[in-house]
């Protein structure tokens, strides 16, 4: 399969990359943003939402610096799973880096990528061909919803792995506006304000922005991090349900209590603490917590294993990241 | 075993050296292949040559009112376009079932199947082409089940004329032997099981791909990845209306084929018709989503078994029932539907068998032939029930499996000749090694083993065209550079068979294996073979091969006398001279030996030949299944179920296979490891999903071949019985380690938590279901006390 055609831009600057994108604006034409290209490429490939322009991030440079309490949004998911430093304040974010996909397309993918990754479903990862026999969804070239038959709301499934973990530690999505007066100026969201519920429109980002860095709060550093992530193979498996905990605890009650889901909704879900503060760890909480994030977990049978499952796994791995997370 | 074990053969001296046979030797075209220097057809290019694109029929079934290409025509860079209309001859790997055409002619029979063509300097201008060309349906019923392919129709909705009256049925066979009845009526132990196998696809890397030119002296080479250039070569002297002998069929390095390229495919008719009507060379090079609609994979098959125990735990009946979806199109289907049926007459002796099988059409990407053609879902669920029998009968499967076994040089029910039979030293040295008696049934909860056997042809006795000449031949030639050409048919695809030639030749003419070349592409310079299925070649060809060689050896040797003065009867070949074997100081460089032998005649040839022996019964099918011998093997496994997830997790296997002589150990436990792998697959993750008519996965990412990853430690056994004739003993070991690893992926998930599983593929979500509906089952056992 070919790509469509396309015009590659390769701005080394921010200034260059927002004389490129004025430039395009100002003769009316569409362009995507690309890091790793491992999720646009495909996207193109199957000529879903292709644009005439590509902008290339790959060789801007200053944005994939990584510390403990910032990460540039072009950080290989390579460079996080192997951050020693990183790995010893968040082992849930490294271990959620680590389980994307594959190795080399852990080398090429970043963490802006993986956290603006678009929604994935079976009507819609699918070719041409394959999208025009079937009738097209409403996501690209048509009007309905192929998975819930209604027109309102796109049901496709987020499927980035680092969300989930950073959502739980509260982190902060740093943007780049290129039609901003001032080149330094940045825009900041918290991430929990960050996505919204629609598999189209998926999170509040303008066209011009840019992701260029996320922040995590110093106070983050006192929990304790897990993810589990559910998937057919145990390499080159988008996440068909995982979930995020972190977790501080006192002589076995929950101080604070974090947990987010990916791989179920068209968003990841931050879910809190579900009212599970102050309780004592214990197997019977373990239950209770697995039964109540099962009961919100919604799921829909447009990835693979039966939705049924996915939401039963969705509880049990709350259940199991709680007994090894307290202490 | 040493050399002096060996079978004796014809026109040897007893003191011929045989080093190279029994030595573990990388395959000769392994340095290319990791060098990336493999030419593989893709990769070869001619000039002015066009790109070759098809348009796919959206619908499952319709009738086609008409087909517009004038404007995809009229486009600059188009070349031409093709329709069905203009190709209507039919075609098919059997001759039995000519079905398939070049294009869609008066109806679609499938979604993706190939609708119209055309040849353009580029692919985005053809893909721009297909994209005008303009098409009206008659949308039709559409038959997605194999119970709906059974019902009675009008004409109007059969998918082929050729078909069991008024259904769309393709095949039906009958076979009873013995009485099944009274079996089971008399049996200590019987059950009656449905078993539901989805299908698969062969997954090799390599996608189709071909490139057609059709020549100014109305020649056409045809450049294709195939495991058949002989077939091919006969659907398209058929479909092109063209003499055979005009057509030349090359087929370059092959990546994978697993079944999957050994029928002639209408995408390699297409090109030659695109070349033909525009004069110019066009390539048609598939994406993976063209693969899976042309599939020719394993049928998804309803089984139903009911087996029969008597009281002396042996197997004493078999009624099978197999219902088997063969898609839009006949391909290898009537021998499928025997091989289903048939091969359930090994390893274990059964006295009376009764099967009903039915092949359907459907409008499905067609259904083929895939490793283990027809014997791995009816080994499936017979394994599974003799797992379950033993468990209910308190014997160990082990022990039961031992006590049921076939014996070697006996006679099946179905009048298969079985001659070697390793099954006993299989079981014994796989359980052996993997310490089943300390660990089954005895291993942790969520820990488990199960074994399971196998047994398959060693290469079909009978050809599928009837036209009494030999199945293999191999000629050899030898000219002043002191290399041996050898041509073959016999199509490497990876498996290893021009290694197998090269080492067996080598062997024969006492050389290093690098004086040989095997030139095992071509149609215009290969004598026939009949090509890479139904795991015969190593033992035709290799048989073909080894007599090819010793006709030329004979030719080295009476040289060697001549040069000499001694006997001929006394040489032998060895380390690249000709050794008189009662005066080893009497010898002559091979170098010298051959400059005699060429005095009178110039370069030297020979020729070798193979012919399965006449056998098999005189009933109707008694043809199907008969091999001149048979592989065997038992495996086992060792597993544990992810107590979160229900993921089950391989920890090691052990797999024994009787290949009569590893010619090639390092080649033998290649091919055992590999079927194990794509076995795997099988049993854990593969399967053609299907929403309606569409696949649901036709990609790599959402159709899960199994990683390395997931792959464990896999330890092949090799067991050597030394077939009489075989090659230096050698049988099959392609295709027949595959069997049995499906059905001991579920006896071990059943040692390890107590679950039968009946429907492949067995995913975690299968498993955890079942879990929970055990606890629930126990909770209320306890509940009611």
């Amino acid at each position: 399969m070919i790509l469509p055609t396309f015009e590659l831009h390769q701005p080394s600057s921010l200034a260059e990359l927002r004389a490129i994108c004025t430039g395009l604006e100002t003769t009316g034409e569409s362009y995507d943003f690309m890091a790793g290209g491992t999720d646009v490429l495909p996207n193109y490939k199957n000529r879903i939402n292709a644009r005439s322009h590509v902008i290339s991030l790959s060789k801007l440079e200053g944005c994939n610096t990584i510390a403990v309490d910032r990460i540039g949004a072009l950080a290989s998911l390579t460079d996080i799973a192997r951050h020693p430093e990183l790995g010893r304040h968040y082992p849930g974010l490294v271990e959620a880096a680590g389980q994307v996909s594959s190795p080399p397309l852990r080398n090429m993918g970043t963490l802006g990528g993986n956290l603006l990754l678009d929604t994935r479903c079976y009507y819609l990862n699918q070719s041409e061909f394959w999208r025009a026999s079937k009738g097209y969804c409403m996501k690209a070239d048509g009007d309905v919803c192929l998975v819930v038959p209604q027109k309102e709301i796109c049901y496709a499934t987020y499927s980035g792995d680092l969300a989930p973990v950073l959502l739980t530690l509260d982190a902060t999505l740093h943007f780049h506006d290129i039609h901003g007066q001032d080149e330094a100026a940045e825009r900041s969201v918290p991430i929990r304000e960050f996505y919204a519920l629609d598999g189209i429109q998926r999170f509040h980002k303008a066209p011009g922005e840019l992701l260029t860095a996320i922040s995590i709060p110093e106070n983050a550093r006192q929990l304790r991090t897990g993810y589990h992530k559910l998937r057919v193979r145990d390499t080159i498996e988008y996440p068909v349900m995982g979930v995020a905990m972190a977790l501080s605890s006192k002589a076995g009650k929950i101080e604070r209590l974090e947990l987010a889901v990916t791989g179920a909704e068209a968003i990841p879900i931050h879910y809190g603490d579900l009212g599970f503060t102050g309780r004592q760890i214990d197997d019977g909480c373990a239950d209770e917590l697995r039964a109540a994030l099962c009961s919100r977990v919604q799921t829909y049978r447009n990835v693979p294993f039966p939705p049924s499952y996915r939401k039963a796994m969705a509880g049990e791995f709350a259940g199991d990241l709680l007994m090894k997370l307290g202490d | 075993m040493s050399q002096n074990d060996l079978p004796p053969h014809a026109h040897e001296h007893p003191r011929q050296k045989h080093g190279l046979i029994g030595k573990r030797l990388p395959l000769v075209d392994a340095w290319r292949k990791a060098a990336g220097q493999a030419v593989y057809t893709d990769d070869i290019h001619l000039p002015g040559e066009l790109v070759g694109k098809i348009l796919r029929s959206p619908h499952a079934h319709a009738k086609i009112l008409s087909i517009d290409t004038s404007e995809a025509l009229a486009m600059d860079g188009v070349h031409c376009t093709l329709i069905g209309k203009e190709a209507p001859n039919s075609f098919g790997v059997l001759p039995v079932s000519q079905d398939e055409t070049a294009l869609a002619v008066d109806k679609v029979i499938y979604l993706g199947e190939n609708l119209a063509a055309v040849a353009a300097d580029t692919e985005e201008i053809a893909l721009e082409a297909l994209s005008r060309i303009k098409v009206e349906y008659e949308v039709l019923d559409s038959f997605l089940d194999m119970e709906q392919s059974c019902r009675e129709i009008s004409d109007d909705l059969k998918i082929h004329s050729k078909v069991v009256g008024n259904t769309n049925i393709h095949k039906e066979v009958h076979q009873d032997f013995g009485d099944v009845d009274k079996a089971i009526a008399e049996a200590a132990w019987t059950k009656t099981q449905r078993f539901l196998m989805p299908g698969v696809t062969h997954a090799f890397t390599e996608p189709m791909c071909t490139l057609a030119w059709f020549n100014a002296d109305e020649r056409l080479t045809l450049w294709s990845a195939q495991q058949v250039p002989h077939y091919l070569q006969r659907a398209l002297a058929k479909v092109l209306e063209m003499d055979m002998h005009r057509i030349r069929v090359v087929r370059p390095t092959v990546g994978g084929g697993f079944g999957g390229k050994s029928d002639p495919f209408p995408h390699e008719m297409v090109a030659a018709l695109l070349s033909r009507k525009c004069k110019k060379p066009v390539r048609i090079l598939f994406d993976r989503e063209e693969v899976f609609y042309s599939n020719h994979g394993r049928h998804p098959s309803k089984i139903q078994m009911t087996l029969a125990i008597d009281k002396d735990h042996k197997i004493s009946g078999m009624d099978l029932d197999c219902l088997i979806d063969g898609g839009a199109s006949g391909s290898f289907g009537v021998v499928t539907t025997y091989y289903n049926g048939v091969l359930a007459n090994g390893p274990y002796r059964l006295p009376n068998f009764r099967y009903h099988g039915r092949r359907v059409y459907s409008n499905r990407p067609p259904s083929g032939a895939m490793r283990g053609h027809g014997a791995v879902n009816t080994r499936f669920a017979y394994e599974v029930l003799i797992d379950e029998a033993c468990a209910d009968l308190g014997e160990d499967p082990r022990d039961f499996r031992l006590n049921n076994a076939l014996e070697a040089y006996t006679k099946t029910i179905n009048e298969f000749r079985i001659t070697t039979n390793g099954v006993v030293e299989c079981i014994e040295r796989a359980t052996e090694a993997a310490g089943w008696k300390d660990k089954f049934g005895k291993l942790p909860h969520g820990h488990g083993i199960g074994m399971a056997c196998g047994f398959y042809i060693s290469g079909s006795a009978l050809p599928i065209h009837w036209d009494g000449i030999p199945q293999s031949t191999v000629h050899l030639k030898i000219d002043i550079d002191g290399g041996v050409t050898i041509h073959s048919l016999a199509a490497e695809i990876g498996q290893g068979s021009d290694t197998m030639l090269a080492q067996i030749v080598a062997d024969v003419l006492g050389l290093p294996i690098h004086y040989c070349r095997v030139f095992s592409e071509d149609t215009d310079t290969a004598p026939l073979d009949l090509g890479s299925y139904s795991s015969r070649v190593t033992f035709m060809a290799g048989n073909a091969a080894r007599m090819a060689a010793e006709n030329m050896r004979k030719l080295l040797v009476a040289a060697a006398a001549d040069l000499t003065g001694y006997p001929s009867e006394h040489f032998v070949m060895e380390e690249a001279q000709v050794v008189n074997a009662t005066m080893p100081e009497v010898r002559v460089d091979y170098m010298e030996a051959l400059k005699r032998a060429m005095k009178d005649c110039g370069a030297l040839q020979s020729s070798g030949a193979y012919q399965a022996p006449p056998m098999g019964g005189k009933f109707k099918g008694a043809a199907a299944g008969l091999s001149p011998t048979y592989s065997f093997q038992s495996f086992v496994v060792e597993l544990s179920v992810d107590p979160l997830t229900c993921k089950p997790k391989l920890h090691e296997i052990w797999a024994a296979h009787d290949c009569g002589r590893a010619l090639n150990p390092l080649a033998v436990e290649a091919q055992i490891e590999g079927s194990v792998h794509m076995g795997l697959g099988q049993v854990l993750c593969e399967s053609f999903d299907y929403n309606k008519a569409n696949v649901l996965n036709p990609n790599f990412l959402d159709y899960r071949t199994l990683s390395p990853t997931e792959t464990p430690a896999i330890h092949p056994i090799l067991v050597e019985t030394m077939d009489p004739e075989g090659p230096f003993g050698a049988k099959e070991c392609g295709e027949g380690p595959l069997l049995p690893i499906l059905p001991a992926v579920a006896n071990a998930l059943h040692d390890a938590i107590g679950i039968r599983f009946y429907e492949m593929p067995i995913t975690a979500d299968k498993i955890y279901r079942a879990v929970q509906k055990q606890k629930k089952l126990a909770r209320r056992n306890l509940v009611q006390g």
